[in-house]
């Protein structure tokens, strides 16, 4: 079982001895049952870091983030930054060290189990618990979750309210990690893998697009989950106004007659369109984190578009992502195994 | 407004579909599923199936009166003819939304505030003079996250309804707020019985029961204002928004934010045809303030975050002189990483 006192005494230390520049990890929130980041740089509030099944965002993100505000400001804090990774977590971080994201030792990664159980689903527990509202989550051996109601404890089989992503992960168990907390548990394997777009697959053409055409109606176009995506750090993209750069001799003749790739518009068209970028940006890239999908508010299954791809990665290039961070990535690399039956 | 006592009625909950079934020179719309767990105002199929026993909507009913996107005039230019713009009123068919939480019709005024105060918007005016609102109370928290109560609503508030239903055992209290309402009413003919003195004595029970749920306080709501201005340079406001992704959930499911982007949309080059159209945008994007020269005034989340507090809590009290919050608690609820405009208020909003 993991124990967030060393965790909490691991970052305090690294602060201390000032070794890091700061802590992203996770606290509990005052929004409701799931966790929220933090990013810690004061050593006597590492109490406040948690880990719990409800730590479900991909932390990831806030080193990309890092990145960017560091671009702007004018520390020369050479230090690292210190993150909270779970497996999907270190993935991700591997998949940006592999694309150069940043250096190595610009980043201390602090591996932490998911014991076999991963993260909870907050509308699967929802519904478990039926109105009761869940207080705390802890893992509770490697099957099971312990759920706090206002009616004490009970013990939930994790399989029953865990994570759609976590019953088909293969690595559960961080890749990448200065420090590890926590027992390695690297096979969860609920699922098989890709189960779920395997099934979707199965349905015929017509209905799939059917199918899609619904959710992508839907779509609000938030961007929540580009915006909660890591490996969705392009400065400029196309559903943004700014993808175009503005030099002190840019005409307004070239500001007028910039592309517009995507219009503003909720239509159909629009939004499959930045779904479908979204989704081949990915390829061989998405780790099947799963925030895309646990992020939007009207509950569109975007995991089924990127582990398309990911699928076709797998099964065509033997691909996994965040696997390896010495590894070539996949669309910078060529072997003359690889199939080559599209090249004509 | 005309100074008539408001009507106040019974209508058994059996009969709530035969009353929807004579409105039919109106559209219908109440809360529905849209998806597993995602409730939204959808139009009504079958009134016999309308309960009104919703949690709080995922969208809330603004999109009604202010669509995602509205299309404010087509244009068209022949090579060497002038060009011809021809206006896109809004004339939709009359509409009837029940199910209404007095939270978002709450919000409802606060957008009327915006469009019609100042400038007059014909778009949002010609889509609200054709929808009539029905609320329903709270008899329990929509929400989990629910705070009406302390930006000065109630979950029996009625601003902005044209008719307030309150759940009994077995009936709805039904009270008509404006002659639309009562019109409303009139439709329903003998499905209406009078509200007898019991029944007001069960409604006023029924809402004091209401109001007795606790929620998230905000003290001294009467100071936020000035101690957000007084705090508007602190570094807490980075601090808090260091976990933000920069989406759009709190702006585009909030009932009060109304922020659009006005744009082209070419559909033909030769010969040039298209439209104008506005369409929702948020001041939490990264290109919302973006200049032409490449400056960017609101580059950090933290200052995009306290755009989105102070316009709720200090410049629109400053401006119309009530907060343009209404305490639904979407924004808080639907956070993926938890940003809670309470906590945000109760640290930099007290003095």
């Amino acid at each position: 079982m993991i124990d967030v006192a060393a965790l909490k005494a691991h970052a305090k230390s690294l602060l201390e001895k000032g070794s890091v520049r700061a802590v992203i990890g996770y606290r509990k929130s005052t929004a409701g049952l799931l966790a929220e980041p933090a990013t810690i740089a004061d050593a006597d509030a590492t109490d406040d870091l948690i880990f719990d099944p409800t730590c479900v965002q991909n932390l990831a993100l806030y080193l990309v983030n890092d990145k960017k505000e560091r671009v702007h400001s004018r520390s020369d804090d050479k230090r690292p930054i210190a993150v909270v990774a779970k497996g999907c977590d270190s993935r991700a971080i591997t998949v940006l060290l592999q694309e150069k994201h940043f250096p190595r030792e610009s980043v201390h990664v602090i591996g932490v189990s998911c014991e076999g159980t991963g993260v909870v689903d907050a509308r699967k527990l929802a519904k478990k618990l039926d109105g009761k509202k869940a207080l705390s989550v802890n893992f509770d051996g490697s099957e099971a979750f312990s759920i706090t109601t206002e009616d004490g404890a009970q013990s939930i089989p994790a399989a029953e309210v865990m994570a759609e992503r976590c019953l088909e992960c293969r690595s559960a168990h961080p890749t990448l990690s200065d420090m590890t907390f926590g027992e390695a548990k690297s096979e969860r394997a609920l699922h098989a893998p890709f189960q779920a777009v395997k099934h979707k697959m199965k349905d015929e053409q017509d209905n799939r697009w059917a199918f899609w055409a619904r959710q992508f109606d839907r779509c609000l176009r938030c961007y929540a989950c580009r915006s909660v995506c890591p490996m969705c750090y392009c400065e400029e993209c196309v559903v943004d106004s700014i993808n175009f750069a503005v030099l002190p001799d840019t005409t307004a003749d070239e500001k007028a007659d910039r592309i517009k790739w995507i219009e503003r518009s909720p239509a159909r068209s629009e939004t499959a369109m930045y779904h479908m970028v979204r989704a081949i940006h990915l390829a061989g890239r998405c780790v099947d984190c799963a925030e895309c999908e646990r992020v939007c508010p009207v509950n569109i299954p975007l995991r089924l578009l990127n582990t398309r791809l990911e699928m076709e990665a797998f099964e065509t290039f033997e691909y996994n992502p965040g696997s390896d961070m010495n590894a070539p990535t996949l669309t910078s690399s060529f072997r003359d195994t690889d199939p080559n039956s599209f090249i004509r | 407004m005309t100074k008539t006592v408001a009507m106040e009625k019974m209508l058994n909950k059996a009969d709530l579909a035969a009353w929807m079934g004579k409105l039919d020179s109106h559209r219908l719309f109440s809360p529905a599923l849209e998806d597993e767990d995602v409730w939204n105002y959808m139009p009504v199929e079958e009134a016999a199936k309308v309960l009104l026993n919703h949690p709080n909507t995922v969208r809330p009913p603004k999109g009604f009166v202010f669509p995602q996107r509205e299309v404010l005039y087509e244009y068209s230019q022949v090579p060497g003819e002038a060009p011809v713009l021809n206006e896109t009123l809004p004339d939709p068919a009359p509409a009837v939304v029940f199910g209404v939480r007095p939270c978002d019709s709450r919000g409802l005024v606060r957008q009327d505030i915006v469009f019609t105060k100042e400038y007059e918007d014909p778009y949002y005016q010609g889509r609200r003079a054709k929808v009539i609102y029905v609320g329903q109370a709270c008899n329990q928290p929509p929400s989990p996250n629910c705070f009406c109560m302390s930006v000065g609503g109630s979950p029996c508030a009625e601003d902005g309804l044209d008719v307030l239903m309150t759940e009994l055992d077995g009936k709805y209290h039904v009270k008509a707020l404006t002659p639309r309402g009562s019109e409303l009413l009139a439709k329903g003919g003998e499905l209406f019985k009078d509200a007898q003195a019991a029944d007001k004595a069960a409604v006023e029970k029924a809402h004091a029961s209401a109001k007795a749920h606790p929620q998230r306080p905000i003290k001294d709501l009467g100071k936020v204002a000035g101690a957000l201005k007084a705090n508007f340079d602190s570094p807490a406001w980075d601090e808090m928004a260091k976990a933000c992704i920069g989406c759009g959930i709190c702006t585009f499911l909030c009932p009060t934010c109304h922020c659009f982007d006005i744009s082209d949309e070419v559909k033909c080059s030769s010969p040039c045809k298209g439209e104008r159209v506005r369409t929702w945008d948020s001041c939490q994007f990264p290109d919302f303030t973006m200049h032409t020269s490449g400056h960017n005034p609101r580059e950090t989340l933290g200052s995009r975050l306290r755009q989105r507090v102070c316009h709720k809590f200090l410049y629109f009290v400053e401006n119309h002189d009530t907060q343009q919050c209404t305490g639904c608690g979407r924004c808080v609820s639907l956070c993926p990483v938890g940003i809670d405009i309470v906590s945000v208020v109760e640290r930099l909003g007290q003095p």
